[in-house]
């Protein structure tokens, strides 16, 4: 018999607690990602100063680390349960159709592999854009200018079309993704699951919108 | 054949004791060496199946269902009855053991009474211990509800679902054997016949539902726990797969069949509605404990409900049985809901309905409260019949229900054939003439978790059984003649089809053996259901192969089985000129219409012997004597 | 009425199937589902044709024994309402439906709308029950059960075993049918000695099956004809990750 940590991680209900903690940490850093961009309103000073204490704080590869190892697994336990479902119903229905009444199923939680996947090609490219990006400097210092890297990128109505795009997809996965998280941690009441339903929705819509203001705000200033 | 009920002797209370100590024993590690076949797994079959799979006999378990769990022990919806007194209002083994003879209209034999009486508070202990989710109080302690035909609460209920958790609790027990492997489940298996070697019961024949396949099983023992024959009448409120198959092939082979013409007819069921209905709905007879039974004082009075004054309605029952009210047993309330639509006074768009009425308890109460002992319920009745019983009065009519009547047995459970056994609705033994409600889930479970683990281990210790294979030539015969009959089935290819035939004989059973029977509607039922029978065999279509999936083969193979047993349950209401219980001969009635019975000349069972089709049975007589109980005129004013 | 029916017929497991299209012709608003199928099936028999085969027993919604997709959607229209229980009055006359089998891995057709459900039965058999054997049991009595306790068990344990809960389910998950049993023994003390073995064993028994795994959309709870809620498999996962992480045995 397998040992009892891989059982864990590989039941059909380890699988889910795994999707729901390695959600809700990602959940967490969108939350911080959003606060930092959002910086960039207040001006190129001080977002170049948030992006340098980032990168000059010896502490930020382990944790760059860890948040790849998170989202990888949260991205290969999808995928994977997703084929063991799909694996679940080899015949599908000539007719299906939504059974209303008390059920949550959304375009959100159906799309969910979809937004997911489309997330995780825009993730590589994101990256690629500014962490290893052109790099500019401030001048008369060795602070990284990511101010302009960010201005040249969404000088491009292309990329400023992709990144709503996909900011608003990280919103709809949220809208599911979250209050979900909380039904597969176990964490279920009365007095509190229709609300964090509902703060589900205002997350999405906050992370969702908040980060396709980004693209949106620096297309038109320059 | 002489009748020996095998009755302990000593005093009532002691006899199960004195029995169980004089049984012979099987040595544990002898156990697994016995094989025993379980036909069913209702409530007496599932948990006759886990009680004997924890001893450590090798189980072998039988359903036609596909699963185990939907036996029709499942629709069960009041209660189950213990004499725990757990409200202090005086109940008592005694008191049980009295209610329920005198319920059944001293037609029972006294020990098996007092025996399940006495098992009743174990059977709660144990169910509870499985987690079976009984109704409680807000302390904690257990709930009870009351019930027709006594006047303490004693039922214990999980909402209107109570057989369905015993039910489950069964089940998942038996399931737990399963997974020991000490019980073998068999699902989607028909049992088309018993196989006798040397006399004894030694196997039975199944078909295999899903895959048309004939299949033999060989053991030491059989134990029938196959239910009741109620949809002989077509419309019940059994289950559509319900039948008497498996207990008429028993009968066939020499099991005596023993008081058919008992059966039971449940006062609150939905009426019917058009004529392609397939099942009647029961509605719980707890809802008496607070709805009022009533109808307009004159016939022919359309008005609707709301329209009908106080001063013109009639709560006869509670007019006519004061001290028990609407809580009268279920035979009188049968009776009299006949009489009043009888007399013209019923209601609905057929005139065959009376009102159950909840407005004084709702005034009294408060729909929540109701709401909370009869949701289900009423949703049911308004899911069937578009009307809302929280603000219309329910409309109910009689059902065929329950049966009492079924395979002989003795004080072992043992039919008359030797080793096969006979558990639960399936046999004749506790209820008498009638049944009382919440009593059918006790008497189930006593005999599958309590009396067979002793009473077959008895058999077991004191018979010689030698060992048998399927090969045996018994089975190779038996084999053939189930595959002799299919193929007929097949074979004649005619224009109508199993249920034309079922309703046209449910029909006539319900208008001549229902709720009141006479001598002439008797012998015209006699002579008209082997016309039936034979226009069965010649004009019956049964499409579709024989080795594959066929519902209406099976279909087919049942109605051919009630059209041969219909002729004994007629001719058994047709001998007892007396009116007890559930049977109620229109010749036999005291002056303001209440049964009379004729204990000078039918204090017995009557056990019928099977001779061949279209020949009347030998009927046997079991003396039915009674020590502690004195047989009154059965009162319920 | 009148009602156009598009039915899956398969006469075998190994048949490939097809749908085939009937008239129902002279239904009355006040029959059940299964009443206005038997009519069809009636005029199949007489003309000597094999009738659709589909499963029903108690047709009181509570053996469980009945269902189908009807529409696309498992039991049909109305919520809390098994098949048996779905009356003809709910359509209107000239209606088109569909009707489908159960469709799931761990579901396989047997023929026409009859599906083999027999993987429920070896859930409950990994550790759906109390391991009490006949005989020891105290008196009732002496074990106390709250009444909310007893209430919520109650819920769970209205499970019937239908199966629509997998059957609309995208994954075709049985989360639901395992997270009732799971609760029910759960909630009440009788279940406690156990509480951690069996949410293990069952929820492997339920992946060996070939079940799938829940997407929290709560379809199963929608069509559940005993309305048993997806606070169930929340409360599974609880206990799941009790089991696994805190439990010692």
């Amino acid at each position: 018999m397998p040992s009892r940590f891989r059982r864990v991680l590989s039941s059909s209900v380890g699988t889910k607690l795994l999707m729901g903690l390695t959600g809700a940490a990602l959940f967490v850093y969108m939350l911080l990602h959003l606060a930092g961009n959002a910086l960039i309103l207040a001006g190129e000073d001080v977002f170049n100063e948030y992006s340098h204490m980032l990168i000059s704080n010896p502490l930020i590869l382990p944790i760059e680390l860890g948040l790849l190892a998170v989202f990888l697994l949260h991205v290969y336990k999808a995928v994977t349960m997703w084929m063991s479902n799909r694996a679940a119903r080899p015949v599908g229905y000539l007719k299906k159709e939504l059974a209303g009444h008390t059920s949550r199923k959304s375009l959100s939680s159906s799309t969910m592999i979809g937004s997911g996947l489309f997330i995780l090609g825009f993730v590589v490219i994101h990256v690629k854009q500014f962490k290893f990006g052109t790099f500019y400097q401030v001048t008369d210092s060795t602070v990284r200018d990511l101010y302009q890297t960010e201005i040249e990128v969404f000088q491009n109505p292309f990329w400023v079309t992709v990144y709503v795009l996909a900011t608003l997809l990280v919103g709809l996965h949220l809208r599911h993704g979250f209050a979900s998280a909380f039904q597969s941690l176990g964490l279920d009441h009365p007095l509190y699951t229709r609300r964090l339903t509902a703060l589900g929705v205002l997350f999405a819509l906050l992370i969702g919108v908040g980060l396709a203001v980004i693209p949106v705000w620096v297309y038109f200033r320059y | 054949m002489q009748l020996d009920s095998k009755t302990p002797g000593g005093p009532l209370a002691e006899k199960w004791d004195r029995h169980r100590f004089e049984s012979k024993l099987v040595n544990p590690a002898n156990r697994r060496k016995y094989t025993i076949i379980i036909v069913g797994t209702g409530l007496a079959g599932a948990s006759a199946a886990s009680s004997l799979g924890e001893l450590g006999y090798n189980v072998l378990s039988f359903c036609i269902q596909d699963s185990p769990r939907r036996a029709h022990s499942i629709a069960a919806q009041g209660g189950i009855n213990a004499a725990k007194n757990y409200q202090n209002d005086g109940d008592s083994i005694q008191r049980l053991f009295y209610d329920t003879v005198k319920g059944g209209d001293y037609r029972s034999r006294e020990a098996n009474v007092y025996r399940l009486a006495h098992l009743s508070v174990n059977i709660i202990d144990h169910c509870v211990a499985q987690g079976v989710p009984f109704a409680r109080e807000y302390g904690g302690l257990l709930d009870n509800r009351s019930f027709g035909g006594a006047q303490v609460s004693r039922t214990f209920y999980a909402r209107g679902q109570t057989g369905q958790q015993l039910l489950l609790g069964a089940y998942q027990s038996m399931m737990r054997q399963v997974e020991k492997g000490s019980v073998k489940s068999f699902s989607n298996r028909e049992m088309l016949d018993v196989v006798l070697i040397d006399g004894q019961a030694r196997g039975i024949v199944v078909r295999n539902l899903n895959t048309g396949a004939i299949e033999r099983y060989a053991g030491h023992a059989v134990l029938l726990c196959t239910g009741g024959y109620g949809t002989a009448y077509y419309l019940s409120t059994n289950a559509v797969n319900s039948n008497v198959t498996a207990a008429w092939r028993a009968h066939r082979r020499g099991a005596f069949f023993a008081n058919p013409c008992y059966t039971q007819i449940h006062p609150t069921c939905i009426p019917v509605s058009g004529t392609e209905q397939s099942k009647l709905t029961l509605m719980s007879e707890s809802l008496r404990n607070d709805g009022r039974v009533w109808v307009p004082r004159t016939s022919g009075d359309k008005r609707p409900p709301k329209q009908i004054p106080e001063a013109e309605r009639d709560y006869y029952l509670e007019r006519r049985y004061p001290s028990f009210g609407n809580l009268v047993p279920r035979d009188v309330a049968s009776r009299n809901a006949k009489a009043v639509c009888d007399e013209g006074r019923g209601v609905g768009d057929s005139g065959l309905a009376v009102y159950l009425d909840f407005q004084d308890a709702i005034e009294r109460l408060g729909d929540e409260v109701i709401r909370g002992r009869y949701g289900n319920l009423f949703d049911m009745y308004s899911k069937i019949t578009d009307d809302d019983p929280y603000s219309v009065p329910m409309r109910i009519y009689p059902a065929i229900h329950y049966t009492m009547g079924g395979l002989w047995v003795d004080y072992n459970l043992m039919s008359t054939i030797p080793g096969l056994h006979v558990l639960g609705e399936a046999n004749f033994a506790d209820h008498g003439a009638n049944r009382l409600g919440a009593s059918a889930l006790m008497q189930g479970l006593a005999d599958g978790y309590f009396v067979i683990p002793y009473t077959l281990a008895h058999y077991l210790g004191s018979a010689t059984l030698p060992a048998v294979t399927t090969d045996h030539d018994a089975f190779k015969a038996s084999e053939a003649a189930v595959q002799e009959r299919i193929d007929l089935l097949l074979s004649v290819k005619g224009s109508k089809t199993p249920r034309q035939l079922h309703r046209e004989l449910g029909g006539l059973l319900w208008d001549e053996v229902g709720m009141a029977r006479n001598e002439a509607g008797l012998r015209k039922t006699l002579e008209r259901i082997p016309q039936l029978r034979d226009e069965f065999w010649q004009n019956v279509s049964v499409p579709g192969p024989k080795n594959n999936l066929n519902k209406n083969l099976e279909y087919a193979g049942r109605v051919a089985d009630y059209l041969e047993f219909a002729e004994v349950l007629t001719l058994d209401a047709l001998h007892r000129q007396e009116s007890c219980g559930g049977h109620f001969r229109e010749e036999s009635q005291t002056p303001d219409g209440e049964a009379l019975r004729d204990d000078a000349n039918y204090s017995y069972v009557a056990a019928w012997e099977f001779q061949e089709v279209g020949k009347a049975p030998h009927l046997h007589k079991e003396p039915l004597t009674f020590e502690y109980v004195k047989p009154s005129q059965r009162s319920y004013k | 009425m009148r009602i156009f029916l598009k039915v899956w017929r398969q006469a075998t497991p190994r048949d490939r199937g097809g749908f085939v299209d009937y008239t129902a012709e002279n239904i009355s608003p006040d029959m059940s589902f299964l009443e206005m199928l038997d009519v069809v099936n009636e005029s199949l028999i007489v003309k000597g044709q094999d009738p659709i085969a589909f499963d029903s027993d108690c047709r009181e919604g509570i053996c469980g024994t009945c269902g189908f997709l009807v529409g696309g959607v498992p039991h049909g229209p109305d919520p809390g309402t098994s098949v048996c229980q779905l009356h003809m009055r709910r359509f209107k006359d000239d209606d088109r439906l569909v009707l489908e089998p159960w469709r799931a891995r761990a579901f396989p057709v047997l023929k026409d709308l009859v599906v083999d459900r027999s993987a429920f039965d070896r859930i409950i058999q990994a550790g759906g029950y109390t391991s009490v054997n006949v005989g020891g049991a105290q008196d009732a009595n002496l074990i106390l059960v709250a009444k909310t306790a007893s209430d919520k068990a109650m819920d769970s344990a209205a499970c019937i075993g239908c199966g629509a809960c997998v059957a609309a389910c995208k994954n075709a998950s049985a989360a639901l049918f395992t997270s009732a049993k799971v609760a029910h023994l759960a909630f009440l003390p009788q279940g406690q000695p156990e509480r951690a073995t069996r949410v293990v064993a069952m929820v492997e028994r339920h992946d060996a099956e070939g079940f799938g795994s829940c997407s929290n959309e709560g379809e199963c709870e929608a069509v559940c004809p005993k309305e048993i809620p997806i606070t169930n498999i929340a409360h599974m996962n609880r206990e799941y990750l009790r089991a696994m992480l805190v439990t010692r045995d």
